[in-house]
């Protein structure tokens, strides 16, 4: 672990993503302390000009007004929190999922794996947007549209594959194992093995595989939201803020550049740090199906 | 895809999004310029588009905004407005008179009038033209003609023909009223007040909606419906002087943000109804403004309160809540696209009082109003308003600015239909958003629907305030009989007054529209028919191309 450790600290766009990780992540949580304004609080004595146009940064407004006067620096720090808590819970649903059938098709092998393998080719014959586009609908449809349950639930359904194929690979290696033999021949059952045996061997390349699907779920939260499937308004979400500001490229391009770089930095960054543990434990299975 | 991509693909697309957003491309004015002719030049297509369909071209039954614009350059009328708005000039008709006692018109047909394939317009044309009018099914301008004597007989189907439109002679139509009706001459200005043929509306049957028979200054060459309709310049119209372009091509169901993309390429000679962001980008651009008219419709926005019920009951409780609203807000949240309003009749109607100020923004004011009616600590209400996002954002605002007066408003969205009906109703909400868009521009049209007693029904209601004011009653029938437009307007003046301070609605704005046109485009909007382009002409080339920049 220690020798990972120097890898990754000796891999300076590892570190980098790590600061901005960090970054983000302080951002997320100190939200409401990093900006007095209300994001959603619409000013139109102040924050619009006389033909109602959004202002331009100014000391008031350090990214400026949206065109309804409210503060876009409070809205990509609240969007901060919204984007970094929907991918965090996105990928916990993912790595649950895709753990687990991982584990238990690598351990059981034969039919059981061939079926579930199958089914998670099935998942991936699907292109995921287009998947994750047709249950965020359907998910609305469902009572669930006032809170950000469909967004993430959407992103965990169908992100959970690449954590399943490699687990399941790492699995079957184990499974051939001397430890395995000896801890069957002493006694040990399915669910003591599974526990005590695969889980701490695979921790490695799922925290590699759960550091990339995070900036991947991150993405694909930013583009629900941007087809107006994300969070429902008036919660500020880059991708949503990005859909609304883009008519007004040419007037006050504030409105795409903030949450756009917003975007491009969490995702870098987050990919970044997955790349960086990768080669950190050098899981070559992670390099691999990182494939999708 | 490989999981590192999309960052590669993000990071890209962030990159020429800041270059496309960073730099300022080369050219952000008009790509044209005018050609430098001095004198209106004839020839060329115009193109223009609208955002929602035309629905049909049977003068008679059309009647919305887009139908109208294709109407009104098919079809002529006796009189029309003025450019100006106000005055009333000739048209189909060489002149006209109207008896002492005002009951009865005479309207002298131009010679040389004709229909597109050249064969004489009768008087009698003109009269078959309003019998449709009353006696057609769902004729939406049936209502209008009601004061012609008969005229009740025919929309109840019990009389065909109607005994107040007879003709004198081959030249001469005769309109007899009832009772005096001011604003007669408003109302035929309107498309369905067209001649039209007997033999034509038998022929063409149920494509009559197809295929207009026109006596304006164009004609139709084809329409593909819902996408492109192609008018052409009508060979026998009677002052061929007046037109100058060849043919209009006008492009249906066009987005606004379509419509201005195509207009920068140059694809549209003119755009109206921007959407926010295209409208603040054309008034960012100094070259952009001497191509930009702005004209304030026949309308009025504002919140009609229910005076019959608590707390809108006491006028010094609507008098608080017209001085708690800020009308900057609004106007800023509308693109400065406003004018402020003291009252129903917008600016440049007849009878509207251009000394009265609208009420100030004046917090303590309204604060020291609802102290006095026995509201000290400010009052609780709900606040209907329609599910479009314009009226959402207003009433967000009037929400703010009413809490600074102490009065907590709940806003209840609602589906424009729902709100409609529900509003119409005595026991509806009491306090909702309102707008009243004129069928014709006299104010006759304004407050008699929304303030008179007479106009209060128990579902449906127009006067939806349920104002009564016995006075108001006897100024508006007082204006009503009155021929002499200038006593008229007097009278109006009158009822502006009280209304004012009665304050059923809180007055809020007059919405302005606004176009722009390519340098080349030599017009300018008709301040009752907005986009008429019967007269416009283009200031191109020889060569007939727009000159570029």
């Amino acid at each position: 672990m220690s020798r990972a450790r120097a890898r990754f600290v000796a891999n300076r766009g590892a570190v980098l993503g790590a600061v901005l990780v960090i970054g983000l992540l302080g951002i997320a949580l100190l939200a409401p302390v990093l900006s007095e304004n209300n994001p959603l609080a619409s000013d139109v004595e102040h924050g619009l000009s006389e033909l109602g146009a959004p202002l331009p940064p100014s000391r008031d407004a350090v990214l400026g007004t949206d065109q309804l006067g409210r503060d876009v620096w409070a809205r990509v720090v609240t969007g901060t929190r919204t984007s970094l808590s929907i991918a965090a819970i996105a990928t916990l649903i993912a790595l649950v999922i895709g753990v687990s059938i991982g584990l238990v098709a690598g351990y059981a092998g034969g039919a059981v794996d061939s079926a579930l393998m199958r089914l998670v080719d099935l998942v991936l014959a699907f292109p995921l947007l287009l998947l994750a586009i047709l249950l965020a609908a359907l998910f609305r449809e469902a009572e669930l549209s006032s809170s950000n349950a469909p967004v993430f639930l959407t992103l965990g359904a169908v992100g959970w594959t690449t954590m399943a194929r490699v687990v399941r690979g790492k699995a079957l290696v184990l499974a051939r194992s001397e430890m395995i033999t000896a801890a069957r021949a002493l006694g040990a059952g399915p669910a003591r093995i599974l526990v005590r045996h695969f889980l701490p061997n695979v921790a490695g390349v799922v925290i590699v595989v759960a550091a990339l699907v995070f900036a991947q779920n991150l993405l694909a939260e930013s583009v629900l939201s941007y087809l107006g499937l994300g969070p429902a308004p008036p919660s500020p979400t880059w991708g949503h803020m990005l859909y609304e500001g883009r008519a007004y490229y040419r007037t006050a391009p504030h409105l795409v550049l903030a949450p756009g770089i917003a975007i491009v930095i969490a995702v870098v960054a987050f990919h970044l740090v997955g790349e960086g543990l990768r080669d950190a434990f050098d899981a070559r299975e992670a390099r691999s199906a990182g494939a999708r | 895809m490989t999981a590192r991509s999309p960052a590669v693909a993000l990071a890209a697309a962030g990159a020429i999004a800041s270059l496309a957003a960073g730099c300022s491309p080369i050219d952000r004015g008009p790509r044209f310029r005018p050609a430098g002719n001095t004198a209106p030049r004839d020839g060329g297509t115009l193109r223009f588009s609208v955002i929602e369909q035309v629905r049909t071209l049977d003068p008679t039954t059309g009647y919305d905004e887009m139908t109208n614009l294709a109407t009104h350059l098919l079809f002529d009328t006796l009189v029309d407005f003025a450019p100006g708005g106000l005055e009333i000039m000739p048209r189909l008709a060489a002149r006209w008179t109207v008896s002492d006692d005002g009951l009865v018109y005479r309207f002298e047909l131009r010679p040389g009038a004709a229909f597109s394939d050249g064969t004489p317009i009768t008087a009698a044309h003109a009269g078959y033209g309003l019998e449709r009018a009353l006696a057609t099914p769902d004729s939406p301008s049936a209502e209008y003609l009601a004061d012609l004597a008969g005229a009740r007989d025919v929309i109840a189907r019990k009389a065909t023909a109607c005994a107040g439109i007879t003709t004198d002679g081959d030249r001469t139509l005769v309109l007899t009223l009832v009772r005096r009706n001011p604003a007669l001459l408003s109302i035929l200005t309107m498309s369905f007040a067209t001649p039209q043929r007997p033999e034509h509306v038998a022929a063409a049957g149920d494509q009559l909606r197809r295929r207009p028979d026109a006596t304006g200054p164009f004609e139709l060459v084809s329409w593909d419906e819902g996408t492109r309709l192609v008018l052409r310049r009508n060979p026998h119209y009677y002052d061929p002087a007046r037109v100058h372009l060849d043919a209009i091509v006008m492009l249906e169901n066009v987005p606004r943000d379509t419509q201005f993309q195509m207009f920068e390429r140059g694809e549209l000679d003119t755009a109206e109804k921007l959407a926010a962001p295209d409208y603040l980008f054309v008034m960012s651009e100094p070259a952009w403004q001497p191509y930009i008219h702005r004209l304030v419709g026949m309308n009025a926005f504002g919140s009609r309160m229910n005076v019959t019920r608590k707390p809108f009951d006491d006028r010094r409780v609507r008098q608080a809540l017209n001085y708690a609203l800020d009308k900057r807000h609004t106007a800023r949240l509308l693109n400065a696209t406003t004018v402020p309003a003291h009252g129903i009749l917008p600016p440049g109607m007849l009878g509207r009082d251009a000394e009265l100020a609208p009420y100030p923004h004046d917090v303590a004011r309204a604060r020291a109003l609802l102290a006095e009616a026995g509201y000290p600590g400010g009052l609780d209400v709900d606040y209907v308003t329609t599910s479009d996002e314009e009226t959402q954002k207003v009433a967000g605002s009037l929400q703010s600015d009413l809490a600074a007066a102490g009065v907590r408003v709940q806003i209840v969205v609602m589906s424009w239909a729902t709100w409609q009906t529900a509003v119409g109703q005595p026991g509806g909400p009491a306090f909702s958003f309102t707008s009243w868009s004129a069928d014709f521009p006299d104010p006759v049209n304004f407050l008699d629907p929304r303030f008179h007693a007479r106009s209060i029904k128990a579902a449906d209601s127009t006067n939806d305030s349920f104002y009564t004011n016995p006075e108001v009653d006897a100024l508006l029938d007082a204006a009503r009989a009155e021929l002499d437009q200038a006593r008229r307007a007097a009278l109006y003046r009158r009822v502006e007054r009280i209304l004012y301070d009665d304050a059923p609605w809180i007055w809020d704005y007059h919405r302005m529209t606004t176009e722009v046109v390519q340098p080349y485009v030599h017009y300018a909007p008709h301040a009752i028919w907005t986009r008429d382009y019967s007269s416009a002409w283009l200031d191109v080339g020889l060569d007939g191309a727009p000159v570029p920049r």
